[in-house]
């Protein structure tokens, strides 16, 4: 005795033999019918669609030939160069008010109600400092960045980007929505890997995912702008050094661009061969954005949710990197073993321990490796005068004295050179990690996005070391 | 400091052994797995499925083609026979093999497990239709009959593998397609493709290459010994007769029973050009089939072209009052007639 | 605009609240906010819509909630929810993903297509967009199979007329057998109507005589009503039985286990159906429920 309930079952699958396959179809095709024919009673087209034709105009003109892509660089430089100069003097004076007057002041505070050293040193030259650092280097480029890229996207511009740049990622096997997710990878891979929910394919959304890292973000800007100016930018006359180092960084970043295409490449046609790929891409009527309301969601909707998780990473490095900087075992503290331990793979890489130590601290924000490197630096030489104290992050004046230190931490051209390609190729931060993992909701893919780079860093370092060495050595 | 020159040399060796190791498909680490995969179950089960085939076909199984299909010796077959036999899976009598009844009820569920699986692939996963039968090949012997029921239901229960064939329902039976082999087809007659065989691999490349897949419309125009000329869609093809016979149609009495894919592909049109949508192709599979319809694109919808990618590719098209890109790889499995501005 | 957005004869409310709602800033008067909090709500109302059509702009314009929203298809990747009070009633508002259909291909169509039959909502939401009305009306379509408790927001007017094309909203609800309320929801025009449309469907007071779908399929036709015979013996009260069989017939896994299970037998009052009143099942449950 079979229950009505399979009953209904068994006939469903016997009739689905006597109806074919061309079923879904079937249903497609009469709702549509039905759809049309509804809405052929209800609407009507008095005249000729005159106002249409502006849409067309803008479509024909952004996607000429000829237009289309010098309108777009066009574009989007300016909103990069808006986003530079425009949060340089915030930045700076977020920076000034939290570290140069907050931070003495509250430590003021703390001297004299007397608490102890270390809960001090703990809570605000780790907690509080490593916070403040992240938050004045990314909140301003940030705040300006995305609601301008929000602008061109709710008018409906950033599609036409992903049709202009399609034919370019899909013979990378990708997908052209990418490159909106790596332009936005520029500002923060987190914001970057959000982004790729645009992609509604998923092979190509995670292709997108895993490679965002290579985009060079708003946080690595700064160590890369730096190192090219003190050791590039010094190899050269001095009229010609500001135009070396940019030549320098730009190349850096478009290293990245090419890795990203590399990688994509590869992935699509390995580990990523059987995921589904589809494309389709819906290109929206053009319309008004509404620019106080876009401002407003942007600020909230991104800027804060990825500056939120930032401090939340940011905090507990501050307090690592105090601890492991002033926690002693034999009079040495635990940085230094593990700089000692990890220095001679970091010679090898044509890098150093400290470098690899600040990297592994630094994993939360990569805003805090310059600082770290040089707080580790001066705590490993001994060099006494220099820097705030075992734990307390600082950056010096002028660059000269920043290359000064790190000569005298044992740097060379090669050390430079080396930390700019590794700053670019290495694991994401671990905001972006945990960005990764929500989105795909996929242990093995965060761990792929992870650990892919840093391996592939660990090689390109290697190999530019050796080859190095053999042509100057 | 390690010498940077042997540093150098014994980086590239690392680099040079891991690819050798795991090179895709034919790294050493992989030829070794899927040895291992290659037990004594697995040829087994291949012996049934071969030897159920040939039954169907009214073919007759020897050792030597056994063999063959094994790519094992000679030795080893009539060893892995004799296994099967003791499992009262198989009777031999004299030089002819004859599946038991309960051998019949398993090789019937291996090719449920396969074809369900191809079927998995071609609709779920991005897998190019070169891959299927082979990845299905290994995981038919690896699912066990509760996740092939499983994955039955998660794929809605398909009737047909993708290649055309039945899937054996649950109870094992098995509807059969009812085809004849192409090169059997009188001349100048019209028929459908109801079935293309996926082995032996070297002809199925030959007839995927060719664009051929079932539910076309074939007009045979010329049979010999050495070549077979036929029409699908007014494209001409050739093909030697032996792998014309892997191709299975149903003869037609009156061609415009079927539906044919009349019409020219939609990548053909310039902007500026529209066209009425035929039909679409059955090369377009799965989830991105179902997003063609679900974006409007169904027989009768006018598509007009409205402009190009600067690099020609993709094309956005006005469907339904929205503007929408497809790659041409797409726009070329949508047939359109063109319609005439006046 | 006046003239648009003047009530559809079909749903009487009363004078003053439509002579308010015609003053383009302001909005529904008696419309309060409630962002997130959704406690004690009296009816579950469901946001469903093409992608693109503004649907996030209604639920953020009713809610006070600030839910980011691009010009993609599929953005809304996860279900948003959030509260807003009209009249003396609390409702929860249920932001579905952006879906061009609901035949379960993908995982939002899933996700939206499961929350529309096994959430129950009292009331579902269809934004549409005037100037794609054909697409739109496929998605409609798709809903009204399931529920009849319907709303259809006539978005995007404005851009419509930008467009030159008029969309007769009375003629839309005749033929779609539910109510049709024009709106401008980027400038927060329209919603006094569509509040009240909502909350009268809420309430079992509107009588929906819903459009299905014309099949034109012999063999398609037979199997359907066999089923359906099967279906209504087994489970008497499902209001939908023509699309359970539709579904069956297409292999759709999650409803093949809703049958197996008995769960499609709990769906009872999912909506004011055709036959019975409807009107008390519905004053009944919502009754029990608070």
């Amino acid at each position: 005795m079979i229950s009505s309930y399979e009953k209904i079952l068994k006939t469903a699958q016997d009739l689905r033999w006597e109806i074919g396959g061309d079923f879904h179809e079937k249903i497609m095709e009469s709702l549509y019918t039905d759809a049309s024919q509804i809405a052929d009673r209800a609407t009507t087209h008095p005249g000729e669609e005159p106002r249409f034709d502006l849409d067309r105009m803008i479509d024909r003109l952004v996607t000429s030939r000829i237009w289309g892509f010098p309108l777009m660089l066009l574009l989007l430089t300016g909103v990069f160069w808006l986003t530079i100069t425009g949060a340089n003097y915030p930045s700076g004076l977020i920076f000034t008010l939290l570290i140069e007057i907050i931070h003495p002041l509250l430590k003021g505070v703390s001297a004299s109600i007397g608490i102890p050293w270390w809960i001090d040193g703990v809570l605000l030259d780790g907690a509080y400092l490593a916070t403040a650092w992240v938050v004045s280097v990314m909140l301003p480029p940030m705040a300006i960045f995305f609601p301008l890229f929000t602008l061109l996207e709710d008018f409906g511009y950033l599609p036409r980007v992903a049709f202009n740049l399609d034919h370019i990622f899909r013979r990378a096997g990708a997908h052209g929505k990418q490159s909106l997710s790596m332009t936005m990878g520029f500002g923060c891979n987190a914001a970057g890997v959000i982004s790729t929910r645009i992609i509604d394919s998923p092979r190509e959304r995670l292709i997108a995912i895993i490679t965002n890292n290579f985009a060079l973000c708003n946080g690595r800007w700064p160590t890369q702008i730096l190192i090219a100016t003190i050791f590039i930018g010094t190899l050269v006359p001095s009229h010609l050094a500001g135009l070396i180092s940019a030549v320098a960084v730009v190349s850096i970043a478009l290293l990245g661009v090419l890795l990203t295409f590399v990688v994509s490449w590869a992935l699509s046609r390995t580990v990523l061969k059987g995921e589904v790929s589809t494309f389709n891409l819906e290109l929206p009527p053009y319309r008004p954005p509404r620019i106080l309301r876009t401002l407003y969601t942007s600020v909230i909707d991104r800027t804060l949710v990825v500056l939120w998780r930032a401090v939340v990473f940011a905090l507990p490095a501050g307090i690592v990197l105090w601890i492991s900087s002033n926690l002693l075992i034999n009079g040495v503290s635990i940085a230094e073993y593990l700089i000692n331990f990890l220095n001679p793979f970091g010679l090898l890489l044509g890098l150093n321990g400290v470098i690899l130590v600040a990297y592994i601290v630094a994993i939360p924000a990569n805003e805090i490796v310059i600082p770290t490197i040089l707080m580790l630096t001066v705590l490993v030489s001994g060099m006494t005068g220099m820097g705030e104290g075992s734990g307390v992050m600082f950056e010096l004046e002028s660059g000269m004295m920043t290359l000064d230190l790190l000569r005298m931490g044992g740097w060379t051209l090669l050390t430079a050179v080396n930390l700019m390609l590794f700053s670019l190729v290495h694991n994401p931060c671990s905001t972006t990690i945990y960005t990764i993992y929500k989105e795909t909701g996929s242990v093995k893919w965060t761990t792929v996005a992870s650990l892919m780079p840093v391996f592939m860093g660990f090689v390109i370092t290697f190999f530019t070391a050796q080859i190095w060495r053999l042509f100057t050595g | 400091m390690i010498d940077p020159l042997i540093a150098l040399l014994s980086g590239i060796g690392v680099i040079l052994f891991a690819g050798l190791l795991f090179w895709p498909q034919s790294g050493i680490f992989w030829r070794l797995q899927k040895r291992r995969e290659l037990t004594e179950k697995v040829l087994i089960e291949d012996t049934l499925k071969y030897i159920f085939k040939c039954e169907r076909n009214q073919k007759s199984a020897t050792v030597e083609s056994l063999a063959g299909m094994l790519s094992t010796s000679m030795g080893r077959a009539t060893e892995i026979l004799t296994i099967t036999q003791s499992r009262g899976l198989l009777e031999m009598t004299g030089n002819k093999f004859m599946l038991t009844e309960t051998g019949r009820k398993t090789a019937t569920q291996i090719v449920r497990a396969h074809r369900l699986w191809e079927r998995y692939l071609a609709d779920a996963t991005g897998f190019k239709e070169a891959d299927w039968h082979q990845r299905a090949e290994r995981l038919e012997h690896k699912l066990s009959l509760e996740e092939v029921d499983r994955l039955s239901a998660s794929l809605g229960h398909p009737t047909h593998d993708p290649h055309g064939d039945p899937i054996p329902t649950p109870r094992g039976e098995l509807v059969s397609h009812g085809g004849m082999p192409l090169s059997d087809l009188p001349v100048h007659s019209t028929a459908r493709i109801v079935h293309i065989e996926d082995e032996p691999d070297v002809i199925y490349a030959q007839i995927i290459a060719e664009d051929l897949h079932p539910n076309m419309v074939v007009e045979l125009d010329e049979v010999s010994s050495d070549r077979i000329l036929f029409w699908v869609n007014d494209q001409e093809h050739v093909l030697a007769p032996i792998v014309a016979a892997n191709i299975s149609v149903v003869p037609l009495v009156e061609k415009n029973q079927v539906e044919t894919l009349p019409g020219v592909p939609l990548d053909s049109l310039r902007p500026g050009e529209k066209g009425r949508v035929t039909a679409i192709s059955s090369l377009s599979k799965g989830v991105e089939r179902r997003r063609l319809f679900d974006l409007g694109i169904i027989p009768g919808t006018e598509i007009g072209v409205e402009m190009s990618n600067p690099g020609g590719d993709p094309t956005a098209y006005r469907i339904r009052g929205s503007l929408i890109a497809l790659r041409s790889s797409q726009a070329r499995l949508i047939k359109v007639d063109p319609i005439k501005e006046s | 605009m006046e003239k648009k957005l003047n009530k559809d004869n079909q749903f009487e409310i009363n004078e003053s609240q439509a002579g308010c709602a015609s003053c383009p800033v302001h909005n529904a008067a008696n419309l309060k906010k409630l962002g997130v909090d959704m406690e004690n709500w009296d009816f579950v109302v469901a946001l469903a819509g093409n992608p693109n059509t503004g649907k996030s702009t209604v639920f953020n314009a009713m809610t006070g909630l600030h839910q980011h929203t691009g010009n993609w298809p599929g953005k809304t990747v996860t279900r948003a929810e959030g509260g807003f009070e009209y009249g003396e009633n609390r409702y929860k508002l249920v932001d579905l993903p952006g879906t061009y259909s609901l035949l379960a291909t993908s995982l939002d169509e899933e996700i939206a297509r499961d929350f529309i039959l096994f959430g129950q909502p009292d009331v579902t939401v269809v934004v549409v967009d005037a100037t794609r009305l054909e697409r739109n009306l496929n998605l409609v379509l798709q809903v009204l199979e399931i529920t009849h408790r319907v709303v259809i927001c006539l978005n995007l007017i404005d851009e419509a007329e930008r467009h030159n094309i008029t969309v007769d909203h009375r003629r839309l609800a005749r033929d779609l057998g539910v109510p049709v309320v024009p709106t401008i929801a980027r400038y927060d025009e329209g919603f006094e109507e569509l509040l009240a449309a909502i909350s009268e469907v809420a309430a079992g007071e509107t009588q929906a005589a819903p459009y299905h779908v014309n099949y034109n399929h012999p063999k398609l036709d037979q199997a359907v009503s066999q089923l359906v015979t099967q279906i209504k013996e087994a489970f008497p009260q499902v209001p939908n039985a023509r699309w359970v069989a539709l579904r069956l017939l297409d292999g759709d896994e999650r409803i093949i286990q809703a049958v197996e299970n008995g769960e499609l037998g709990d769906l009872t009052y999912t909506v004011a159906d055709l036959d019975s009143p409807g009107v008390d099942t519905v004053a009944q449950k919502s009754g029990i429920r608070q």
